[in-house]
């Protein structure tokens, strides 16, 4: 079988590599052996990727978001959820330095990544980036050709000097489940595709940059039951391969695709300042059928918010 | 009251909920004021080309075109005269040139970092001084040509001649800065932050986004504001009047004196030649190639900014 494609550089061996990430890749995409000879191991025990230790984010002085301590797992999805401005999209942006890019925004509290404060001074933001990428609320493709969507990454980064970029192209929009429907139009713009193929465009771009962690704010909230179920299905899939956060408004989608769920809500200070805490961090199973606090049982059983 | 009355009276009543209650001559004023205000513009528009072709016509008539064109020496108050535009194009397109090289980079450069590095104070503390630049009088722009930069040009040991293109270039340049600054800045403003998180994201640092992102995605905004800048450095008069010369000079030597087709314009147009002589005429036909050159260039940009932009929405 030989897929059509029309940048295509003579034969490839892309058919053999789609689904699975090629040797090349850094040592932690492989399947740990010892995951695999356990029976199902409990989202809870999973190895932790972030460690966030008291996190407070405060906007020009207001504060956003007070004292989070939470453990991340690797390679399983965590779901942050909680009414409007409970600090969810504000905490999910400390994972990456996101919040760099708002002027006044300050983080304290540690946030360490494998070990590593991210907040240290000699982090570089870019290269925090570089492993931890983001796909956000409404679907922001570049208004470039569907093809150079998914090179941008790798060309920014220099991962084309050593592999073919339209391998790397053709095998992050298969595993966004993409591939067969734009591979007639890799050269057309994005912009004329439809919002949950943008997303979907969005979130292959992200796949193309081989991060570890990906990080999703609201990715459905824009689009219809459709493509918001297709987008389950895909972070079903690749939470084999990367570490997903995902905020959401839509406590369903949190029990259909989640393995640990984080409750957020939002507290009134004394001053009459609203601001997020985080209420209580489990699985996502324990969360919706046993919650241990009061709160989070109104919440997800649906008498407020 | 009869049936038949009432019936009238209940239409009437409905009819009065949608009727007009009395015409809206304000309305008509406001419509009619606008339609004149749009007409003028483009009255003057078309008298300007209608004054120029006559007067063109009536000098081609009196000097064969391809002589006009073709011909390199500009002579026509010497006796016999000579009515080869050359020397004047290439002087307009030696200062332009000059300009542009200065323009570009400075005024993008500027956008770019005001759009996209400097903070929101640093930003409002800079663009109004940019566009005090712009409202400064290119008359005092002519002498800082003449009276600073070419004093400076000879003290780093380049020797210009007291008038040069290269100064008048120089300053041309400057002085395009806020126009191509003030319109790329907003054209980059306007590209949705979206794009930029897109891009840092996906691990891009800031000149990254800035580049591969930002500048492509507000590419149309940039051109334009770069044609606006050449349209200006085109037509700049004072500036080359002042430190560029009078001399038609057939030249690709930045150090000489040139004199540009707007210089010539101005020059010739405050002397005292008879209005409807030969030389009078020369001032329309030297006026129409002006004008004919900075419609190409819209032209130019208008399809470059089609076959390269990139539409966000």
């Amino acid at each position: 079988m030989s897929p059509a494609h029309d940048d295509s550089t003579g034969t490839s061996t892309m058919d053999a590599d789609a689904n699975t990430p090629s040797p090349s890749h850094e040592p932690v995409h492989m399947q740990t052996p010892a995951l695999n000879e356990h029976m199902t191991p409990k989202p809870e025990a999973a190895e932790k990727i972030f460690e966030l230790t008291d996190v407070s984010v405060r906007y020009s002085g207001k504060l956003a978001v007070k004292d989070v301590t939470v453990g991340i797992g690797t390679k399983q999805i965590t779901a942050l959820i909680g009414a409007s401005g409970c600090g969810k999209s504000t905490l999910l942006r400390c994972l990456n330095r996101m919040n760099d890019l708002i002027p006044g925004a300050t983080v304290d509290g540690s946030v360490k990544y494998r070990g590593q404060d991210l907040y240290a001074s000699n982090v570089d933001p870019v290269q925090v980036r570089k492993r931890i990428g983001m796909v956000f609320q409404k679907p922001n493709p570049f208004p470039k050709s569907i093809y150079d969507n998914i090179a941008f990454g790798p060309r920014v980064l220099g991962m084309n000097k050593d592999r073919n970029l339209d391998e790397i192209v053709e095998n992050a929009l298969t595993r966004a489940s993409l591939w067969d429907e734009v591979k007639d139009r890799l050269d057309e713009s994005a912009i004329g595709m439809s919002g949950g193929q943008q997303q979907r465009l969005c979130i292959a771009r992200t796949i193309a940059t081989n991060p570890q962690v990906i990080l999703m704010d609201e990715p459905c909230s824009a689009l219809d039951p459709i493509s918001t179920s297709r987008i389950e299905d895909l972070m079903n899939e690749l939470k084999e391969q990367f570490t997903i956060v995902v905020v959401t408004h839509n406590m369903q989608q949190a029990a259909r695709v989640s393995d640990m769920t984080a409750y957020f809500t939002v507290e009134v200070a004394e001053d009459d300042k609203r601001y997020g805490r985080l209420v209580e961090f489990a699985e996502t199973e324990t969360i919706f059928t046993n919650p241990s606090d009061q709160r989070t049982e109104d919440y997800v059983t649906g008498k407020v918010g | 009251m009869s049936q038949a009355g009432a019936v009238k009276a209940k239409a009437d009543a409905t009819a009065s909920v949608f009727a007009r209650s009395r015409p809206r001559y304000g309305e008509l004023v406001i419509r009619a004021s606008l339609v004149i205000a749009a007409l003028i513009t483009v009255l003057t528009t078309v008298g300007i080309v209608f004054a120029l072709a006559s007067e063109t016509i009536s000098f081609l008539g009196e000097v064969p075109l391809h002589d006009f064109l073709f011909g390199t020496t500009w002579s026509p108050l010497f006796e016999p005269p000579s009515y080869g535009v050359i020397p004047l194009v290439t002087g307009t397109l030696l200062t332009t040139a000059i300009g542009m090289i200065v323009g570009i980079p400075l005024g993008v450069g500027s956008a770019i970092y005001l759009s996209e590095y400097a903070t929101s104070r640093t930003r409002k503390f800079f663009k109004p001084i940019l566009e005090t630049l712009a409202g400064v009088p290119t008359v005092v722009f002519g002498y800082f040509a003449l009276t600073v930069v070419t004093p400076w040009l000879r003290k780093i040991g380049i020797e210009v001649d007291a008038f040069n293109a290269l100064s008048g270039g120089l300053v041309i340049g400057i002085l395009i800065v806020p126009t191509i600054a003030s319109i790329s800045e907003d054209a980059l403003s306007a590209v949705p932050q979206g794009l930029r998180e897109a891009s840092f994201g996906l691990g891009a640092g800031r000149f990254q986004t800035s580049l591969r992102v930002v500048v492509p995605a507000a590419f149309s905004g940039i051109i334009a504001s770069i044609v606006l800048g050449a349209s200006r450095a085109i037509g700049e008069t004072m500036v080359v009047l002042l430190a560029a010369g009078q001399r038609p000079n057939l030249t690709l030597d930045v150090r000489e004196p040139v004199e540009t087709m707007a210089t010539f314009i101005a020059a010739t147009g405050k002397g005292d030649i008879p209005t409807g002589s030969l030389d009078y005429k020369t001032i329309f036909a030297v006026g129409a190639l002006l004008f004919v050159m900075t419609f190409i260039l819209n032209i130019i940009s208008t399809w470059v900014v089609n076959r390269y932009r990139e539409e966000y929405e």
